[in-house]
C-alpha cells in the first residue's frame, strides 16, 4: 500500500510523461455504429449518419469489451487508486469541444494525457480522488476534437441498510394506515374523548377499550430537538435533524424534520407534518411553516 | 435491610477482551467470591440483567456451583444494576438463597456495541418493539439521540448549556487519572477539548459519551449475619429501590408532561431514604450513573441534592470533585474508569465504604449508587457496618 | 428576452440505459447489471456518462436544427439517473454573439439535478 503521498507522487510522475500511445479507433467512422446510437438515444437529426453525431467522438475510441492493455493514464491512475482502496467509480465532468464534423471512412486515434490527481477530498460518496485528463482526438495529424474528462475514484461507504420499518401491531395499524393515505391520526377514547399519542389498547385514564382516532390538523411546534451526526443511521444522510413535535391537539410525536438548516432550528418553532414514503410504509415527518 | 455486599470481582477494562463472554463472567464471580472468602460451593444464586448473554445455568456450570436456588434477571438495560443487588437482598432476607451473586459481563466495544443505531431493536415482535415504532424508524434510535433529545430540552428550560455537561464530564477524567484500573488513566481532559469534542447528537459532545467497555464485574451478596464472619468489612444494605413512573418509555418517556425529568430517578430516591432513615445531606459519596452527562444532573436533582434546574449551579463550584463536599464517582465513573452497565459504580460505592478505593474519601459512612437513566431503573444506599 | 428551449422528456427505462449503454461502447457492469449494480452501492443501473452528453447535445440540437454545428458540449453530473426514473431536459440561451449562441442546459430527475451543461452552437 502507498502512502496517499504516494497517490500524488505517482500522479506527477504520470503527468510528467505527457501524452500516450494514440490508440486507434477499432472501426472508422460508419453509419452502423452512427444509426446504432441515432436510435438508442432517440435523436432523428437528420444530419444523421452523413455526418456522426459530435458527441459521439469518444465512442469511436472506447477501449471496448475485451480491452487491450495500453498506457491509456485514466487506467493506469485508476489501477493506482484501485490498489489504494479507492475502487468505485463515478465520472463528474466532461467537456467536450468539435473542430469540425466526422464523416464516414474517417478513422480517428486518441491520445490522453493525466492532468491532475487532487485528494483525498471527503465527498457525499466517500473520501476519494479527483482524476483528469485531457484527451485529443486526431484524423491522421490534425486534432478533430478534445475533451476534459474528470472522475471520481472513492472508497465507498458502508452501504447504507434500508430504512427501519415500524412493527406495526393490531393496536397501532390504523395510524400507519392514516400515513399511507395522507391523515395524521391521533388516538381518542371513545368512552372519555382522551387523546393519546403513542397508541395503545386501553385508555390509560378511563381503562375503556374502546379506542377511536381523529384525524390531526397536522400543524405543531417543536417541542425538542436533535441533529444526529453518528453513527450512521439506515436510510438517512447525516447530519439530519429529528423533532419532537407537539401538535395542535396536545399530543407529541417524533419525526425528522426536512429541508432545514440545522443551525436555524429552535423550540417552539412551527411546523407541519409531511408524509414520506419509506418502503412499504409512510412515515410521518415534518416541515418548517 | 440486613443483608450486605461482601465481595467485589472484576476483570480489566478493555476494548477488546480477546476472550468469551462467559468467560469474562465467571472470572469475576471467581475474583467476588474468592475475595469475600468464599467458594463456588457456598453459592446458591444468581442473578443478572436480562440483556446478559451468559446464563445462569452456564455460570453455575463453570463455576461448579452444586445447585441454584434462586436465578433471576432484571429488565431495562442498565436499569437493572442496583436491582441485582435489590434483588439477591430480598433472596437473602426471605431466605431462598444464602450467597447470591449478581454479575454483568460483555464485550460491549469488541462484540455488540450498545453505541451504534440498533434495527433489531426496531423490529422485536414485542411490546416493546411496538414502542420502538415512533423513533427508530424517524432515525432516533442511539442511546445518545434519545439522551440528546431530554438534554435539549432541560437547557432550553433551564437555562443549562454544553458547558455545563462538561464539567461533569471534566470530573469523571479527573477522577479516572488517578485509578489505574481506569481506561481513561493519566488521562484528564479539559472544558476546552470537551467543547471541541466532535458532535455525535447535538447537543452532545463525543465527550459527553460514556465509553464502550469489554469487562465484567460481579458482587457477592449475604446476610449480614453471615458477613460479619466472612473476609472483607460488610457493605451493609440500607436502601435498595426499583423505579418506573407514569407513561414510562426505555429512553423515550417524551410523551411525559414535564419530559425534561426522570421521575423514575426520583421514585428511586424517595424509596431509598424512606428505608435507610436519612437523607441526601447524610450521603458522603455518590455513585450517580454517568452513561451520559445531562443525566447526572438531573439525578442530582431527582435524588434531592439540589433543587429543580439548579445542578448546574451546584456542581459549578467543584462539590463533586474529590475534594468537594459531594464526591461524585470516585473512580471515574462509565465516563472514566469503564462501562460495565453500572456494576463498577456498585464495585466502587463498596470499596469507599471499605475505605480501600484508589481515591478514597475520608471518613465514608454512607453512599448512594444508581442504576441507568431514561429506563425503569434502580439504586443503593451502602453504609458501614455499625 | 431569454430563449427558452422547449423541454425535452425521456422516459429512462432499463432498456434505455442498457441500449445507450451499448451504442456508446460502454460495457461497465452498472449501466446493464442490476445485480452488480446493487453490490457496488447503487440503487440500480443508471446512464453513462458518454449517454448523457449525448443527449444533451440532441436536447440542443432538436432546437437548433440539422444545419447546426455543435462546438462544445460541457457537461457537470449531479445525482445518478437511475432506471425507472424520468429526465427533463430544460435549457435556455445566455449568449448570442452572431451566429454562435451559448445554452445553458439542466437535466431534471425526481432526485434532483443529474446534469448541468452549457452547449456552445453555431446557428445556421
Amino acid at each position: 500500500m502507498t502512502a496517499p503521498k504516494g497517490i500524488s507522487a505517482v500522479a506527477r510522475e504520470m503527468a510528467a510523461q505527457g501524452e500516450c500511445t494514440p490508440r486507434v479507433a477499432r472501426d472508422p467512422v460508419n453509419e452502423a455504429m452512427i444509426n446504432n446510437w441515432t436510435e438508442a438515444l432517440g435523436d432523428d437529426n437528420p444530419a444523421y449518419p452523413a455526418v456522426a453525431p459530435p458527441a459521439m467522438v469518444q465512442v469511436w475510441t472506447m477501449r471496448g469489451l475485451h480491452p487491450n492493455p495500453d498506457d491509456d493514464p485514466l487506467g493506469r491512475m485508476s489501477e493506482v487508486l484501485d490498489a489504494e482502496g479507492y475502487t468505485s467509480v463515478v465520472a463528474t465532468n466532461s467537456e467536450q469541444t468539435y473542430h469540425r464534423h466526422l464523416k464516414p471512412g474517417e478513422r480517428v486515434a486518441v491520445t490522453s494525457r493525466l492532468e491532475e490527481v487532487v485528494g483525498p477530498k471527503q465527498t457525499a460518496l466517500g473520501e476519494g480522488w479527483f482524476v483528469t485528463t485531457r484527451s485529443i482526438w486526431r484524423v491522421g495529424d490534425e486534432p478533430v476534437a478534445e475533451m476534459m474528462f474528470r472522475i471520481l475514484k472513492f472508497r465507498p461507504k458502508p452501504v447504507a441498510r434500508a430504512a427501519v420499518t415500524p412493527m406495526v401491531s393490531k393496536d397501532t395499524e390504523f395510524f400507519w394506515v392514516g400515513t399511507k393515505i395522507g391523515e395524521l391520526r391521533i388516538q381518542k377514547c371513545a368512552a372519555c374523548g382522551a387523546l393519546r399519542h403513542p397508541p395503545g389498547p386501553m385508555c390509560p385514564r378511563c381503562n375503556a377499550l374502546d379506542p377511536t382516532f381523529i384525524v390531526s390538523g397536522g400543524l405543531g411546534e417543536v417541542y425538542s430537538y436533535v441533529v444526529h451526526h453518528h453513527p450512521q443511521v439506515p436510510g438517512k444522510r447525516t447530519p439530519f435533524v429529528i423533532a419532537l413535535v407537539e401538535l395542535e391537539e396536545g399530543v407529541r410525536m417524533l419525526g425528522e424534520l426536512l429541508d432545514v438548516d440545522p443551525e436555524q432550528v429552535k423550540i417552539g418553532m412551527p411546523v407541519r407534518v409531511r408524509f414520506v414514503p419509506s418502503g412499504e410504509f409512510t412515515l410521518p415527518a415534518w416541515e418548517v411553516r | 435491610m440486613s443483608a450486605a455486599l461482601v465481595g467485589i470481582g472484576a476483570t480489566e477494562f478493555s476494548k477488546e477482551s480477546g476472550r468469551s463472554e462467559l468467560r469474562l463472567a465467571v472470572e469475576a464471580v471467581s475474583a467476588a467470591l474468592a475475595e469475600a472468602g468464599l467458594k463456588p460451593s457456598d453459592v446458591d444464586g444468581l442473578v443478572s440483567f436480562t440483556m446478559d448473554s451468559n446464563a445462569e445455568i452456564a455460570v453455575a456450570r463453570e463455576l461448579g456451583v452444586p445447585e441454584l436456588t434462586f436465578f433471576s434477571r432484571i429488565n431495562y438495560g442498565g436499569g437493572a444494576a442496583c436491582a441485582t443487588v435489590q434483588h439477591a437482598a430480598m433472596a437473602v432476607e426471605t431466605g431462598i438463597a444464602e450467597v447470591v451473586v449478581c454479575y454483568r459481563a460483555f464485550n460491549e466495544r469488541s462484540g455488540h456495541r450498545f453505541g451504534q443505531f440498533s434495527s433489531a431493536a426496531a423490529t422485536n415482535p414485542t411490546s416493546s418493539g411496538v414502542d420502538n415504532s415512533w423513533s427508530y424508524p424517524m432515525g432516533l434510535g442511539t442511546p445518545a439521540s434519545t439522551v440528546a433529545m431530554v438534554a435539549r430540552r432541560y437547557m432550553h428550560e433551564f437555562g443549562a448549556t454544553s458547558e455545563d455537561f462538561g464539567r461533569v464530564a471534566v470530573t469523571m477524567r479527573d477522577h479516572a487519572a488517578t485509578n489505574p484500573k481506569a481506561w481513561f488513566h493519566r488521562r484528564p481532559i479539559t472544558l476546552e477539548e470537551h467543547q471541541a469534542s466532535r458532535w455525535i447528537t447535538e447537543p452532545l459532545h463525543l465527550l459527553d459519551c460514556c465509553q464502550e467497555s469489554d469487562g465484567a464485574v460481579a458482587i457477592v451478596v449475604t446476610s449480614l449475619a453471615r458477613a460479619r464472619d466472612l473476609a472483607q468489612p460488610a457493605a451493609v444494605i440500607a436502601g435498595a429501590a426499583q423505579g418506573s413512573s407514569a407513561d414510562q418509555y426505555v429512553m423515550t418517556s417524551y410523551f411525559r408532561d414535564e419530559m425534561s425529568r426522570l421521575p423514575e430517578m426520583g421514585l428511586v430516591g424517595r424509596q431509598l431514604w424512606r428505608q435507610a432513615g436519612f437523607g441526601p445531606d447524610e450521603i458522603d459519596v455518590a455513585v450517580l450513573y454517568d452513561h451520559f452527562t445531562p443525566y447526572v444532573l438531573i439525578q442530582l436533582e431527582e435524588l434531592g441534592f439540589c433543587g429543580r434546574g439548579e445542578a448546574k449551579e451546584f456542581i459549578a463550584d467543584g462539590r463533586i470533585g474529590l475534594t468537594g463536599t459531594l464526591p461524585l464517582n470516585p473512580h471515574g465513573g462509565q465516563l472514566g474508569e469503564a462501562y460495565i452497565h453500572g456494576m463498577n459504580g456498585i464495585a466502587e460505592a463498596v470499596r469507599q465504604i471499605r475505605g480501600n478505593s484508589v481515591n478514597q474519601v475520608r471518613g465514608v459512612e454512607n453512599v448512594v449508587v444508581t442504576a441507568g437513566t431514561g429506563v425503569p431503573t434502580s439504586g443503593l444506599v451502602l453504609t458501614r457496618d455499625r | 428576452m431569454t430563449t427558452q428551449l422547449p423541454e425535452l422528456v425521456l422516459d429512462v427505462t432499463p432498456t434505455f440505459v442498457i441500449s445507450t449503454a451499448l451504442a456508446t461502447r460502454d460495457f461497465q457492469d452498472v449501466h446493464h447489471d442490476r445485480d452488480k449494480a446493487v453490490q457496488r452501492g447503487s440503487k440500480d443501473i443508471f446512464l453513462n456518462i458518454l449517454t448523457t452528453t449525448g443527449l444533451v447535445q440532441r436536447f440542443v440540437t432538436d432546437w437548433a436544427g440539422p444545419d447546426a454545428f455543435v462546438r462544445s458540449v460541457a457537461i457537470k453530473l449531479g445525482v445518478p439517473c437511475y432506471a425507472g426514473e424520468t429526465l427533463t431536459f430544460s435549457g435556455h440561451v445566455t449568449e448570442q454573439e452572431g451566429s454562435e449562441a451559448t445554452v445553458e442546459v439542466v437535466g431534471r430527475n425526481s432526485i434532483g439535478n443529474h446534469v448541468t451543461g452549457t452547449v456552445r452552437v453555431v446557428l445556421p
